[in-house]
């Protein structure tokens, strides 16, 4: 097996694989950009629309959870069929790297605004009571109460969100974009080359296990344990 | 404009909180409802240590939540620093607010800042520089002793160092109101009892109005100068501590003072009592204990014999009371005088058995 590599054309696939690398962390860094903030936002919605919430208001928080009910179930691949007239609309182009990027924002924003609510919920009631009796207003509760309350389990579901992510990046392919499962596909699977492919699932393992480990040595700073 | 309403309040000695008739309502199913508060009213006046004991349930912490508009009145009005805080708008009432500090029986402290940075929220709140939050949680932090914990966090301290953490945050804007629901509850008597004292040095040094709640008896015994007694939403009896825990009642209701101190015999007890004794049996209260004594010092002369049956002593914030129950043998009459001298002395029960006898 050692043998196998050892002969593999390195001075092709080398270059080939470390630029599909770059396009996977592109599409993954640039779609979680823009998601995050959406999917904070609509996570924070959520949390503080429900009943007896901060912001309490039954009309936000049933339309919210509806629309994150209704994205959040699409696989993927049909998301980004389903989405190409959008995604023209908007981007101009329906394929390639942005197109995939497109929607990845609208799968990964509904994704995160559950696991913000998720984690929000979970914060103590008392400590925004207290925040509430000092005379702090609503917005600064949110903000200095509540997310500094649930960084730690945030940090997580973020790390987590960014490895569904890359998930999610390797249907690129399908539209004509790059990264590291079209790499995978269309150097290895369809030229019969396993030992190609699996180039391709070791470059994920990798990444995934780097980034399970800044999440969780974020969490533990941010949680003293 | 609140600073000049506190002023005024206490330059003319009003009272700090006024509820009249206030009642809370929770609506707790499509047609059913518990009323949590049901038309209570009361004051505190400015530097008093006022009450609240009753039963789980009770809603004690309802009320106590009315205090600083976390919760709403379903009808009625309250008054608070001089501002009727029922029709205050959220915003309006954050003013108010930052005038009353608040700790609670889990202490809620936050978990993402450590003992200073919990100290210094409230200051954040209201605005304080960055040099001023820094003097006044030093200052803080020395009066409940946590001095060397300022860099700890919530995680790292005792319950006790926690409570005390908590009480510093609810001191640090200067408030002229602190409440205190079940401040003590989770802690063993120890610590419960570091926490009175520095509960009672808030109002005595730093003039403080404080208004505790609690189930545990102790709590009023310490620190309270009035205590309400509250069951089912309604404050039953009110007064002085004192006057509330030394007189014995004749309405013989199981009050919850009275279950609570175990002062005077249960059925159980009379019971028990009376295999051995047949005599008259009064409980006369300790008010005035020196004179009490004299009076039982000269049962003799009046040809009676006298057997404590029951009873004791307790301390309060500034006076000690107690009620004792005795047994009296001799000549009915001879019983008599003697009675009427004990109640000279002291406001004294007869112990009707049977009806009478507590749970
Ligand atoms: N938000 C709420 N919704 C519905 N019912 C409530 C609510 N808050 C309190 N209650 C009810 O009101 C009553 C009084 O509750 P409250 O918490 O004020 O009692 P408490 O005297 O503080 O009791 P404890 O000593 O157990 O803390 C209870 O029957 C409780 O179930
Ligand atoms: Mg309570």
């Amino acid at each position: 097996m050692i043998d196998t590599y050892r002969n593999l054309d390195w001075d092709y696939y080398g270059p080939e694989l470390i630029d599909a690398l770059w396009e996977t962390i592109h599409m993954v860094m640039v779609a979680f950009a823009i998601s995050a903030w959406i999917g904070l936002t609509l996570g924070l919605l959520l949390y503080t629309t429900r009943a007896g919430g901060l912001l309490a208001n039954a009309a936000v928080f049933w339309t919210v959870n509806f629309l994150v009910n209704t994205i959040r179930p699409i696989p993927f691949i049909i998301l980004i069929a389903a989405l190409q007239p959008v995604t023209i609309q908007l981007l101009g182009t329906g394929i390639g790297n942005t197109a995939v990027i497109h929607a990845m924002v609208w799968a990964s924003s509904f994704g995160i605004a559950r696991i913000v609510e998720q984690n929000l919920v979970t914060i103590d009631p008392g400590v925004v009571e207290a925040a509430r009796a000092m005379g702090a207003s609503r917005l600064r509760i949110i903000f200095t109460v509540i997310l500094p309350e649930a960084f730690g389990p945030l940090i997580l579901g973020f790390t987590f969100v960014i490895i569904a992510m890359i998930d999610m990046s390797a249907l690129a392919g399908i539209v004509g974009g790059g990264g590291l499962g079209n790499f995978a596909i269309v150097e290895g699977y369809q030229r019969f080359r396993p030992e190609v492919t699996w180039l391709a699932v070791a470059a994920v393992i990798v990444m995934v296990h780097l980034l399970q480990i800044l999440g969780n040595l974020g969490a533990r700073k941010v949680l003293r344990r | 404009m609140s600073a000049e309403n506190t002023a005024d309040v206490r330059a003319g000695g009003a009272p700090l909180i006024e509820f009249r008739n206030v009642t809370r309502t929770f609506t707790t199913g499509k047609s059913s409802s518990v009323t949590a508060v049901d038309d209570v009213s009361f004051s505190v006046a400015p530097g008093e240590v006022y009450g609240v004991i009753g039963f789980s349930g009770a809603g004690k912490s309802t009320l106590i939540r009315l205090i600083n508009g976390l919760e709403r009145p379903t009808s009625g009005t309250i008054t608070v620093l001089g501002r009727e805080i029922s029709r205050l708008s959220e915003s309006k009432l954050r003013h108010v607010r930052s005038r009353i500090g608040m700790v609670f029986q889990q202490f809620n402290l936050f978990q993402s800042r450590n003992v200073a940075g919990n100290v210094a929220y409230p200051l954040k709140v209201a605005g304080w520089s960055k040099a001023e939050r820094e003097l006044r949680v030093q200052e803080l932090l020395e009066f409940v002793g946590l001095a060397d914990k300022a860099k700890a966090y919530p995680e790292q301290l005792s319950g006790g160092q926690k409570q005390r953490v908590g009480i510093a945050r609810a001191l640090a804007a200067k408030p002229d109101i602190l409440l205190a629901d079940e401040s003590t509850s989770a802690l063993d008597p120890s610590t419960t009892g570091e926490v009175l004292r520095l509960l009672r040095r808030a109002n005595e040094e730093l003039g403080i109005t404080i208004v505790a709640i609690t189930h545990e008896m102790e709590v009023i015994r310490s620190i309270a100068d009035r205590v309400a007694v509250m069951d089912k939403g309604k404050i039953v009896e009110e007064g002085h501590v004192y006057d509330i825990f030394s007189n014995p009642r004749d309405h013989g209701e199981i009050t919850f003072v009275g279950s609570a101190l175990k002062d005077r015999p249960t059925a159980e007890d009379l019971s028990r009592i009376r295999q051995h004794t047949s005599g008259r049996l009064v409980t006369v209260s300790l008010k005035d204990s020196a004179t009490v004594g004299a009076v039982l010092g000269s049962a003799a002369e009046h040809g009676v014999t006298f057997e404590i049956v029951h009873g004791g002593m307790n301390t309060t914030k500034n006076a000690s009371f107690g009620l004792l129950t005795l047994a009296l043998e001799g000549e009915s009459q001879a019983v008599q005088q003697f009675v009427d001298s004990l109640k000279a002395a002291g406001p004294v029960q007869e112990v009707r058995e049977g009806q009478e006898a507590q749970k």
